[in-house]
């Protein structure tokens, strides 16, 4: 086999496609992975970060409900660098029914969650900052899981296993002879290149643009983009998971992830063409905050770091052509039995939670298609970076070690601290030192300065990359190549802290984004007020 | 405690007027909550770069009455303006600041990352280039601090390369600054200009410069010399031996804290009181005049005076607020021109001109600040906290600071005498 045959290609870079990628390449198939910008650019890396524990979904859907609380558990032994084990908490107030709380917590027992429920006032005592008027509170085990860093985890162990990775590769075509899918063609959007690839089997995890890939393939899913808005405040306001003891609504959940705390969602349905670049609105900031600070009082008064939306992809189910039922599980659609399309499956529905189920079902279809009879093995064995790390071995102390076992797990290891340069840090919120910034580079596919961001959390402090971003933009190997591409790189970042700060512009916010407007365009005379040389 | 002003902000503009009001007898307090916008300077003042539609202004004095009305600019009027303009290197170089440049022309400026701006005046260290070449040399050696993050030498290489120079990038250190290095956060241009400020650093770092010379007309250094001692830059330029010129870093700017330090200094030798690290208090406005203030210090001990300045800067400096509903002036709750629907604050280009930049306090045509509606007698604003003008998107900063500082200062002599 040349380099442009695989046993499969996989389109799209979110959890899912990564998820699948990695499974099918343990199972030792030829795999190719390939995404149009960076991983986990769409819905995965714009959610909640919420590890469910299933109880959401109980009383309405208890399929999903015993789905996601197995998927829980396996996550907390495989991807342990990636999921904060928290509890949650959901919560009655006043205004809400009383009565719920006892169905609740009876389904989700009968879908193996363990909820318990508990006196208000404990609840208090172990998360002060849940709503003191609570009536009723049921503990569960929901906790906050990094999706960047799953997805990169699994990117990186599908490498470890041979698959090839393009990121920055947008599929052009869907190369069929008759009705057998036989490849794809791709372009390169950082060089411009075409290149094609081939595999008998091409699997379709493209989230919302899944609905355009099928549509390429000659195939129709009926999808719904559902747009979901969410705020991050600028520190750890709760330590447990707070939900809403109800049927599940607008800015019900309260999420801890690192040094943050993350209030969502919104949902609105809107149509494809804005599934790219949406922005939050000025009336969703309203209703989050709103119905967040009855969750949190805090709220109120804490500043936000951003605000951000993502696209939940709904699918409808195939016996409905109204499209007005919904599946709520994970839809896999062998396109073969369903409209007679050979070598080309569908993964989506489904959530971040059981994207290593949605993975396993993928990569056992394409097992079965292909004659491959290889066992799933990814809910025993760890991603890399999950092996426990003892925070002993590091005798020196330095105030990045313990940010960078945070971050990359046992692989934080293998981060280069050989010299003083290697030991100066760029990003002072989140302690991310030039030695990370090499090491996500050279191993982790970072292309930009947005990239680099998800890798390490560079710029996600409170001051959003401010000054760091600068530093940054001259660091990255672009460059020692080309200054113009660094500049506008740095411009680019710019511009996309901007999106997520300009919906939440007020108070220590905007004293913020004063000052990085009088650092970028004033001082340094960026975007509008460039002024060419007139001689 | 009684003083004949009381002006609050110890900026540029609050600064400015303090030593314009000292320089004439009356007895200034100045309360200053810390920082001010001279700690993140270009090392350049601005005056009025760009017109309404972004063409780089070369007279910047024809170009005010293209402003619109309101404009600090427009309510001091040419004339005054002028005499201002004039005034200008006078006042500084008694602070013991040098300003370059032809104060009736705009000179443009090598920005941190290479690229050229227009600009006004310039501190020391500095050259007002006279056209947009901004040519330092044929061959430029440009030094990098290896560790100093702050000066990205490959920019600013870049930007001189395109403007027609041969560049050389050069790591230069000397052993001093690697006790900088072994803390990861502490390689930041103040510290390292405190280290160089002790003479036989830098003339080391000099030597060190020069030896690494290979036939270059020109070197291009981060501006991190002379935190104190302003001589130091020149000293250095001259143990080098060719043309050495300096380039602005990204914050905190080196000789925007050594500027904002001696006009202080200035100010107290003048026998003007500073009163450091406090915070006025919400205060009140009696039958259209300020009697009094309250600080977070002081308590119960109050500051009186015959006037008042309010020069508390933007958002940045605290001078103006921003709530989810509203813009407001925190001390006396001042009208503020601001549009009332907040998604109209902004743009949501980053690189576009953003409408909070020229959100500021309501003045009438002597810089009396409005509330409700009404004139308060003995309350003046000067500097960005002013309303009426976008201080980025049109460049001018540092002239509407001086500006409207020097006409407060002149409108209150006239007014209490």
């Amino acid at each position: 086999m040349d380099n442009r045959e695989f046993d499969v290609i996989v389109i799209g870079g979110g959890i899912t496609g990564a998820g699948t990628a990695r499974d099918c390449a343990m199972r030792g198939l030829k795999v190719l992975l390939v995404e149009r910008m960076d991983i986990a650019t769409g819905a995965t890396g714009r959610n909640h970060g919420l590890l469910h524990s299933g109880a959401r979904y109980a009383v309405t859907d208890m399929e999903s409900a015993e789905e996601c609380i197995r998927e829980n558990m396996i996550l907390r032994k495989i991807a342990r660098h990636c999921v904060e084990e928290t509890d949650g908490f959901f919560i009655t107030l006043p205004e809400d029914d009383l009565g719920y709380q006892a169905t609740f917590a009876a389904a989700c027992n009968a879908a193996g969650i363990k909820a318990e429920i508990i006196d208000p006032g404990l609840a208090r005592r172990i998360e002060p900052s849940v709503n003191p008027d609570l009536i009723g509170a049921v503990r569960v085990p929901d906790g906050a899981v990094d999706p960047f860093r799953l997805c990169a985890a699994n990117v990186m162990d599908a490498k470890l296993h041979g698959a090839k990775v393009l990121v920055y590769s947008v599929v052009t075509r869907i190369m069929k002879e008759g009705d057998t899918v036989k490849g794809i063609e791709v372009l390169d959007t950082r060089s411009g290149q075409k290149s094609e690839y081939y595999a008998p089997i091409t699997v379709n995890a493209g989230g919302i643009w899944g609905n355009a890939i099928a549509e390429m393939a000659g195939a129709h899913i009926n999808m719904f983009p559902a747009k979901g808005s969410l705020l991050i405040f600028e520190h750890r306001v709760n330590n447990v998971v707070i939900n809403r003891c109800r049927k599940p609504a607008n800015a019900d959940i309260l999420v801890p992830g690192d040094t943050v705390s993350v209030l969502g969602t919104t949902s609105t349905k809107i149509p494809f063409e804005e599934c790219d670049g949406v922005r939050v609105t000025a009336d969703e900031v309203d209703l989050l905050i709103s119905e967040g600070e009855k969750l949190a009082p805090a709220l109120a008064d804490t500043r936000i770091l951003r605000a951000y939306a993502g696209v939940r992809p709904l699918v409808a189910t195939d016996d409905d052509p109204s499209g007005r039922s919904i599946s709520r599980g994970i839809v896999l659609l062998d396109h073969e039995s369903r409209d007679g399309i050979r070598g080309f499956v569908s993964i989506t529905g489904g959530k971040l939670m059981t994207y290593r189920l949605m993975g396993e079902w993928t990569a056992d279809l394409v097992c079965k298609k292909l004659g491959v009879s290889q066992a799933c093995r990814t809910a025993e064995v760890p991603l890399p970076g999950s092996e426990p790390v003892s925070m002993e071995k590091e005798p020196k102390k330095k105030i990045f070690a313990k940010a960078e076992t945070g971050r990359h797990g046992g692989l934080a290891s293998r981060i280069r601290h050989e010299n003083e340069l290697q030991n100066s840090l760029v990003c002072e919120c989140e302690n991310v030192t030039v030695g990370e910034i090499e090491y996500a580079e050279d191993n982790l596919d970072v292309n930009n300065l947005v990239d680099l961001r998800r890798r390490t959390r560079f710029g996600m402090g409170v001051c959003q990359g401010e000054l760091c971003a600068c530093r940054a933009a001259g660091l990255l190997k672009k460059a020692h190549r080309c200054s113009d591409e660094a500049m506008d790189d740095l411009k680019a970042f710019i511009e996309e802290r901007w999106k997520g700060l300009y919906p939440v512009n007020w108070g220590a916010a905007m004293r913020e984004n004063e000052y990085t407007q009088w650092v970028y365009s004033g001082m340094c005379g960026f975007g509008e007020y460039d002024t060419e040389p007139t001689e | 405690m009684k003083f004949d002003v009381v002006i609050i902000g110890g900026g540029l503009a609050g600064l400015t007027c303090g030593i314009s009001l000292q320089r004439k007898g009356r007895r200034c307090a100045i309360v200053s909550a810390g920082q001010s916008a001279l700690h993140f300077s270009s090392g350049y003042f601005d005056f009025l770069d760009r017109t309404a539609d972004g063409k780089a202004v070369e007279n910047p004095l024809d170009a005010v009455s293209a402003l619109p009305e309101g404009h600090p600019y427009r309510k001091i009027g040419v004339e005054d303006l002028e005499r201002y303009m004039g005034e200008v290197k006078p006042l500084f170089a008694g602070c013991g600041i040098e300003l370059k440049g032809d104060w009736s022309r705009n000179c443009y400026r090598i920005t941190p990352v290479g690229g050229v701006c227009p600009s006004w005046l310039c501190l020391g260290e500095f050259t007002p280039f006279t056209t947009a070449q901004a040519e330092v040399g044929r061959n430029v050696m440009v030094v990098n601090i290896p560790g100093y993050m702050d000066f990205n030498a490959r920019f600013v290489a870049a930007g001189l390369e395109k403007r027609g120079a041969a560049c050389r990038i050069v790591d230069v250190t000397v052993d001093e600054l690697s006790g900088l290095r072994a803390n990861p956060s502490e390689m930041r241009s103040s510290n390292i200009a405190r280290l160089m400020d002790s003479g036989h650093v830098a003339v080391r770092f000099a030597e060190a410069v020069r030896m690494k010379l290979s036939g270059e007309d020109a070197v291009v250094l981060p501006a991190v010399f002379g935190l104190k001692d302003s001589s130091v830059p020149q000293k250095v330029a001259e143990i080098i031996g060719v043309r050495t010129e300096y380039v602005a870093t990204m914050t905190p700017s080196v000789p925007g804290i050594r500027t904002q330090m001696r006009l202080r200094a200035a100010f107290e030798r003048l026998g003007g009181t500073y009163i450091l690290g406090d915070t006025v208090m919400p205060s009140e406005i009696r039958d259209g005049r300020v009697v009094c203030l309250s600080t977070v210090n002081f308590g119960n001990e109050k500051l009186y005076a015959d006037a008042f300045v309010l020069a508390a800067g933007s958002f940045f400096s605290n001078g103006l607020a921003a709530s989810r509903e509203c813009v407001t002036e925190p001390v006396f709750g001042l009208d503020v021109h601001a549009a009332d629907d907040r998604s109209k604050w902004g743009d949501m280009d980053f690189f576009k001109r953003q409408e909070y930049i020229g959100f500021g306090v309501k003045s009438d045509a002597d810089f009396h600040a409005v509330k409700d509606g009404v004139s308060v007698s003995n309350l003046y604003v000067a500097g960005s906290v002013a309303g009426g003008y976008n201080p980025i998107a049109e460049g001018s900063g540092a002239g509407t600071a001086i500006m409207s500082a020097m006409s407060v200062a002149e409108h209150i002599i006239s007014k209490i005498g």
